[in-house]
């Protein structure tokens, strides 16, 4: 039995019989607990459909035609490692970078640089000398959220990143996420922790990339904390393959005068969601939320946000664009909840999605609850096509049409990433999406 | 250089130009007058290649090419330029940067090659500074919060720097200050030349002291209803279209 509108999937179930005793740290006992308690729950609830509310643009029927078993340990790197670590490559960024291979992390192609006051290790690595350490990062009771649970009953890696109070890291993290081709009919389940202490500052750049016609599912759950006056900056690209399954859930939460910023680009896979849910929890917290997705032929994108302000005085700012082809399907979601004790609260909300074709589809759903009363909200929606008036200008001024298309286009999506200071990931996100345009994914 | 016969066009499936002939020779600057509504923007994009201006009877020739076979942007390559009676405002498009993406695609039409970015700033400034523009304003998004005025200054730049061999401006004189419209004269007067043309659309006499027409023509109810020199303009001014015959109601 499953929840209302759940549906069964008890392959899963079968998976994990099948293969517990390889997952890592099944010798730790808090963590086999866990993981037992994870799949009993999952298999409790099911897996969510089409009318459930915060699924109802995704089908997720793609998740019970195949098995999706955890992906192996993939050892070697090789050329094809290391053309897609060159494809997520991003010129002149020169910190510690954190490589995973098929949801494993890889020393050889990583390279951690120690520096005081931060801690950074792969999830495995810490179960094995410091398993007592990892405990913390998880609730020891199973979530209410299904998929969850499934990511902690199966998951192989990770990374935990924790910095001391006060410390300011110069150079950026870059997380680079790769599948290959092995990884086809597989699940990638990652789990990952994030405290940046209070005072303390800093970057990471998160990329998942992988080759086309891979049927492999990416699921990745990231937990945040941001202390008192910290900040965090999380730039992410998408870049998977035609026929990826990628799922990111991003769960945040900010203590008083601390500062979240949240980027992401969506351009692959066929079906991808992203899910950003920060917490405001201290006074005078700043979230702010961009993105963007671009989808065609049988890109499916989903953005999923739920800002919560719990405390008064905080201020989050969203601004997500889609931009659809021939093929191509989004849903923006984007809750804001706004607590009865969180007044002076200020929350801005906007998507605007660009159709370029009719055989393309973009849902947007703002779903705003106010249960305070003196608070500035906004939220706006819209769904058009290219302006043709400024086509014709463009073109009587010499520019085929597919070239004055792509500078609207291009412009529609840079807008998302013009505040960025970091020059190299501004300009990394204009050229994959560039690249988009011009039909090279 | 330009030959027009007969035009017919619909637009909505209404018909706007009813069989208008119009002859342009290299050299010539002509200016067109007449009513609201008459149908001159209309023949101005039927020039340019408009999407839903569908031509249902005649003939446009440019330099003895068929134009009607060719797009927008072809007609831009092989020389035309239109100045917009409502120039159209590009959000997140820089004008440097569209102007640069133009004048490269009409190059790469000629079948030459990309200016070099060096060569291009330098064009860029020079040309702003004949129209007395202030070159921040060349950062800034094509025609996004620009005044009335700042619009149709932008659209001579924009034709300074497509050089064009025939430009059609479309009421580039209306919504300038008394200052601005001698600097927009003084860069369409530029644009003189014994293998250029020019088809001024105005409503005011005032332009054409400035750049001093050959012709004159009086466009109503989709037809050129009169022509004759630059007389005619002064005379239109002074009467009114009634003067020539035109019943204004009927326009
Ligand atoms: N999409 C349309 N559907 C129907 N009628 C149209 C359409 N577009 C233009 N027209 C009509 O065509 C006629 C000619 O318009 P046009 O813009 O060419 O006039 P004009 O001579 O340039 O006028 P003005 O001096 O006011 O600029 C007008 O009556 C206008 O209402
Ligand atoms: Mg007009």
């Amino acid at each position: 039995m499953t929840l209302k509108n759940y549906f069964d999937s008890e392959n899963y179930k079968t998976n994990f019989e099948l293969t517990r005793a390889t997952l890592p740290g099944q010798d730790v006992t808090w963590l086999s607990a866990l993981r037992e308690k994870s799949i009993s729950k999952f298999a409790q609830m099911g897996l969510p459909g089409p009318k459930v509310e915060e699924w109802k643009y995704s089908n997720l029927n793609v998740l019970n035609s195949t098995s999706y078993e955890t992906t192996n340990e993939n050892c070697d790197s090789d050329e094809q490692t290391d053309k897609l670590l060159d494809q997520a490559n991003i010129e002149n960024i020169n910190g510690s970078k954190v490589v995973f291979v098929d949801g494993y992390y890889s020393d050889k192609l990583s390279n951690i640089r120690s520096h005081n006051g931060v801690s950074l290790i792969s999830l495995r690595e810490l179960l094995k000398t410091n398993p007592g350490n990892a405990e913390k990062f998880f609730k020891t009771t199973p979530d209410e959220n299904s998929l969850r649970n499934l990511n902690v009953a199966f998951m192989t890696d990770g990374f935990v990143l924790d910095i001391d109070d006060n410390v300011k890291l110069a150079e950026p993290i870059q997380v680079v996420h790769i599948s290959t081709k092995s990884s086809d009919t597989k699940a990638l389940r990652q789990n990952n922790y994030i405290r940046i202490g209070a005072r303390a500052s800093t970057q990471i750049i998160e990329s998942f990339i992988g080759p086309d016609h891979i049927n492999s599912w990416s699921h990745n759950v990231s937990k945040v904390v941001v202390e008192e006056k910290a900040s965090l900056e999380v730039y992410q690209f998408q870049l998977e393959g035609d026929e990826t399954i990628h799922m990111n859930e991003c769960v945040v939460e900010t203590a008083t005068d601390a500062h979240f910023r949240h980027y992401s680009l969506n351009v692959g896979g066929k079906l991808s969601r992203t899910e950003v849910k920060p917490t405001l929890s201290g006074r005078h917290g700043q979230v702010e939320l961009r993105g963007a997705f671009l989808g065609r032929n049988g890109n499916s994108h989903d953005v999923f946000t739920h800002m919560k302000h719990m405390v008064p005085q905080c201020n989050s700012d969203q601004i997500y664009r889609g931009v659809l082809d021939r093929g191509g399907k989004s849903a923006f979601q984007g809750k804001v909840l706004v607590a009865k004790d969180a007044q002076l609260t200020n929350a801005d909300q906007s998507n605007k999605n660009l159709l370029l074709d009719r055989n393309a589809e973009a849902n947007s759903k703002p779903e705003l609850l106010i249960y305070a009363d003196d608070v500035k909200c906004s939220h706006g929606a819209t769904v058009g096509e290219l302006d043709q008036e400024a086509l014709f200008y463009m073109k009587s001024r010499g520019l085929e049409t597919s070239a004055a298309k792509a500078l609207m286009v291009e412009a529609f999506v840079a807008e998302v990433y013009q505040e960025i200071e970091l020059g190299p990931v501004k300009e990394k996100y204009l050229s994959v999406a560039r690249q988009w345009l011009e039909g090279k994914d | 250089m330009l030959e027009i016969k007969n035009l017919h066009v619909d637009v909505d499936g209404k018909e706007i130009l009813k069989g208008l002939n119009l002859n342009i020779g290299p050299g010539e600057v002509h200016a067109i007058m007449g009513p609201n509504g008459a149908g001159k923007s209309t023949l101005a994009y039927a020039i340019c290649g408009k999407e839903g201006y569908e031509i249902t009877k005649g003939s446009v020739t440019f330099k003895g090419k068929d134009f009607l076979e060719l797009e927008a942007n072809e007609r831009a390559g092989e020389g035309v330029f239109l100045g917009f009676q409502y120039p159209v405002e590009i959000p997140g498009v820089s004008n440097v940067n569209f102007l640069r993406a133009a004048l490269n695609s009409i190059r790469k039409y000629r079948g030459e090659d990309e200016i070099a970015a060096v060569e291009f700033l330098k064009l860029i400034r020079a040309k702003a500074a004949e129209l007395k523009m202030d070159p921040e304003m060349l950062k800034r998004a094509v025609n996004v919060g620009f005044s009335g005025g700042e619009k149709k200054r932008n659209e001579m730049i924009q034709m300074a720097m497509l050089d064009p061999i025939f430009s059609v401006l479309d009421e580039t004189d209306s919504g300038l200050d008394i200052d601005a419209l001698r600097i927009v004269a003084d860069g369409i007067n530029r644009m003189r030349g014994d293998s250029r043309s020019i088809l001024v659309i105005t409503h005011y006499q005032r332009l054409l002291d400035y750049v001093v027409p050959d012709f004159v023509h009086v466009l109503s109810d989709g037809k050129i209803v009169k022509s004759g020199d630059k007389s005619l303009a002064i005379r239109l001014e002074k009467d009114g279209y009634a003067s020539v015959g035109i019943d204004e109601s009927a326009a």
